[in-house]
């Protein structure tokens, strides 16, 4: 028994030392942020200041808390290497990431803990409860902003003058509603009349005006409905679609499956069994089906990110079309959320929140893909330091802002 | 009594108290070190220990009536889904009526029956009741699945106005309900026979069984008092965000059985069953994590947190297995 004992402590000993070796080794010694407003980004050699457009201008070194509810996914990896490791760079911030966020409680608790570990403002990619991300920020007088999506018309009406709502810049419903018809349009075009498509993660509701999008680009109604809210409704309603409730004359569908689970590897198949002329996705096939959809030749399509993977698959594989973000898009509301924090934010005529709808990009050849994939590589992405000073400043107005985030060429 | 038997007794002692103020202990030390992380890194210290505070209430209580069942040696997988399901039917009910009394009712009957449904189902068709449990946790998220998606639409989630509980969104209040119920439980527990024989019967179910105490009865007031955590757990949820969504209490469910063990509770239930390891193990893990997540920045953080947790898991499970392979009987 005494041997346990003596077991037990020494243990526990070895656990409390690990702990506190941890806890001496982790600290960095820094003041306190709230006392400090030095850069702590890696800009550290010019931490006070950042010159663009022509100009001097002094920009207060910050903290930015980045919300993010995926923390594995290509895209997800691309946008946050633009942010720590050319912004970064670029201008005295420091972003500090969230663990992967499953739902509202959870992101509270990182507002809160980017709160104390003294962020000025917060960047959204998780969108569990975005209106209450909103109210948590007001409380912690943090900023906040919306990368990459969009809050509901009735939540931003809400909150669209709340002085710490600053912006709202990615694609909104409507716009995956038009990306997924103008990808169902394509395929039409094309002369595909047998369709087999993904549903993704529907019930997640950005997958969910996308596939609305595509039956209405093929020329489907679903439960006899055209009109795209109706559509989308039924979609919530069935957690899926049911190819029974698909009707149209221009194409047909031929398979429908959605999610990523055991029995997916045996849909996927059945779904190539059926033999399309397409197969749709609306999403994540690129990071699940590459391989098997190009040994399978069915052409498929996507909604993802210029990555190398998809480049790949574009040039040696099936990939024919894809609609897509490159990970500079995310360069405007680091721009917005810069202005906020030096005093000098940029709103609407109206004085709400910026929102601004940001159109996916779309390449269905190679040459296409590339005007976006290497025109947005590492140390000289699209919405590189020239094009953010433009966007950056007192002097910046509402017009060249928007008509950069619709065209950064 | 021979000297023999006295080393056996006081190294029994030892071992008792060791079991008994370990958890304690161990609480203190992981305080100890979160503070110093903290201000180590010049964080703001009042407000990691409201989030420190927010982030183990729901736990707690959830955890609290889950010890009942544990007590039996028995396991509930489906708290989680049950804390969505009753949170969903609240918000539901809200939506409807516009009556929050009407929706705190629901949200704790809702509670309450979905764990009694668990218990009934494993006396009717008499399997163990965790295998109920597994059915359950499928059925209710299934159900407020299709309930938040099909209400909420492109909003992803089902929410109450977020006014409407937010004067209740105090430490104050928050303490006040855990205390009420956490005072409940530890009084049934340990003040009365109900405690008593669910000690018994998870001891020794046959032994139980032979001295005339019906396991099924007291099996229903378990999960009862396990449902009534639920309830509160709940309504907690929608004090600190007044939304569902289908990832809402996810994790609740498997984070209950950690906090229960390095709470000091054996795993198997029984006799050394302590109603407070719910409270001491629930601030401890949450301690655990956010000291080493604020120690470790980045992606790493979150998974050596989680390798960590484990180990002390494993460590705890170690400890408190320690009366039954000393072949003695507990006291």
């Amino acid at each position: 028994m005494k041997k346990n004992l003596r077991n037990i402590l020494s243990i526990a000993l070895s656990c409390t030392l690990l702990i506190g070796a941890l806890a001496s080794c982790g600290g960095n010694g820094e003041p306190s942020a709230e006392k400090n407003q030095n850069v702590s980004g890696k800009n550290k050699e010019n931490p006070a200041t950042a010159e663009g457009g022509g100009e001097d201008r002094a920009f207060e070194a910050f903290k930015t808390g980045v919300l993010v509810a995926d923390v594995s996914g290509e895209e997800a990896l691309a946008f946050r290497d633009y942010y720590e490791n050319y912004i970064a760079e670029q201008y005295p911030i420091e972003f500090l990431y969230s663990e992967q966020l499953e739902d509202a409680a959870s992101e509270r608790s990182a507002i809160e803990k980017f709160a104390a570990q003294g962020c000025k403002a917060i960047i959204s990619f998780s969108g569990s409860d975005r209106a209450r991300q909103i109210e948590s920020c007001e409380e912690n007088k943090l900023y906040y902003a919306v990368a990459s999506g969009m809050l509901d018309d009735k939540q931003y009406e809400e909150h669209k003058d709340s002085p710490y709502f600053v912006a709202q810049i990615g694609p909104s419903m409507e716009t995956e509603y038009n990306a997924g018809r103008e990808m169902g349009k394509y395929f039409l075009e094309q002369g595909a009349e047998k369709i087999a498509l993904y549903g993704a993660f529907i019930p997640n509701p950005m997958h969910v005006y996308r596939a609305a999008g595509v039956l209405s680009g093929l020329g489907l109604s679903y439960g006899g409905s055209d009109d795209k809210d109706a559509v989308a409704g039924q979609i919530f309603q069935d957690q899926g679609i049911k190819l029974e409730k698909v009707s149209g004359d221009q194409a047909e569908l031929a398979a429908y499956f959605q999610g990523y689970g055991d029995t997916t590897t045996d849909e996927l198949n059945a779904a190539i069994q059926a033999e399309p002329d397409a197969f749709i996705s609306v999403g994540m096939a690129t990071t699940f089906f590459t391989q098997q959809l190009n040994t399978s030749a069915v052409p498929f399509s996507d909604i993802d990110s210029f990555t190398s993977g998809n480049r790949k698959a574009m040039e040696e594989g099936e990939l024919t079309y894809l609609a897509g973000k490159y990970s500079s898009s995310v360069g405007p509301v680091i721009a917005a959320v810069i202005n906020a924090v030096n005093g000098h934010p940029l709103r609407n005529e109206d004085g709400s929140a910026l929102s601004v709808s940001q159109d996916y990009q779309v390449a269905s050849d190679l040459e296409s893909f590339d005007r976006y994939f290497k025109a947005d590589r590492g140390s000289s992405p699209i919405y590189d330091k020239n094009l953010l000073d433009q966007m950056i400043g007192q002097d910046t107005d509402l017009e060249t802002f928007t008509k950069l985030v619709h065209n950064p060429a | 009594m021979s000297r023999k038997e006295n080393t056996i007794r006081k190294s029994y002692r030892r071992r008792k108290i060791l079991s008994r103020f370990m958890p304690l202990l161990a609480l203190l030390l992981l305080f100890l070190s979160f503070l110093l992380a903290v201000e180590k890194k010049g964080y703001r210290t009042d407000l990691y220990l409201k989030i420190i505070f927010n982030e183990t209430a729901v736990l707690a209580v959830v955890a609290t009536g889950a010890i009942f069942i544990f007590t039996l040696g028995s396991f509930d997988i489906s708290l989680g889904a049950a804390t969505l399901f009753s949170a969903t039917l609240g918000i539901l009910t809200y939506m409807e009526s516009q009556s929050v009394f009407l929706m705190i009712f629901v949200i704790f009957i809702s509670g309450i029956l979905c764990s009694l449904t668990s218990s009934l189902l494993a006396s009717f068709f008499r399997i163990p009741a965790f295998v109920t449990t597994v059915a359950m946790m499928s059925v209710l998220t299934a159900v407020s699945t299709q309930i938040i998606t099909s209400r909420g639409g492109a909003l992803g989630g089902i929410s109450i106005p977020s006014g409407l509980l937010k004067p209740l969104d105090t430490p104050y209040f928050k303490l006040l309900l855990m205390a009420l119920y956490i005072g409940i439980a530890v009084f049934i527990f340990n003040f009365t026979k109900i405690g008593r024989r669910q000690k018994f019967i998870g001891a020794n179910p046959l032994c139980a069984k032979l001295t005339g105490i019906r396991a099924s009865r007291y099996t229903i007031i378990a999960f009862a008092m396990a449902g009534l955590g639920v309830g509160l757990g709940a309504f907690l949820t929608l004090i600190y965000t007044p939304s569902v969504t289908s990832g809402t209490a996810g994790s609740i469910g498997m984070n209950i059985i950690v906090a229960i063990v390095f709470g000091g509770m054996p795993i198997s239930g029984g006799a050394d069953s302590k109603i407070y390891a719910a409270l001491i193990g629930g601030f401890s893990y949450t301690l655990l994590n956010n000291t080493l997540k604020i120690l470790i920045e980045g992606n790493a953080g979150y998974g050596i947190s989680q390798m960590v947790s484990a180990l002390f898991f494993l460590l705890l499970v170690f400890i408190t297995s320690m009366n039954y392979r000393s072949e003695q009987l507990p006291r």
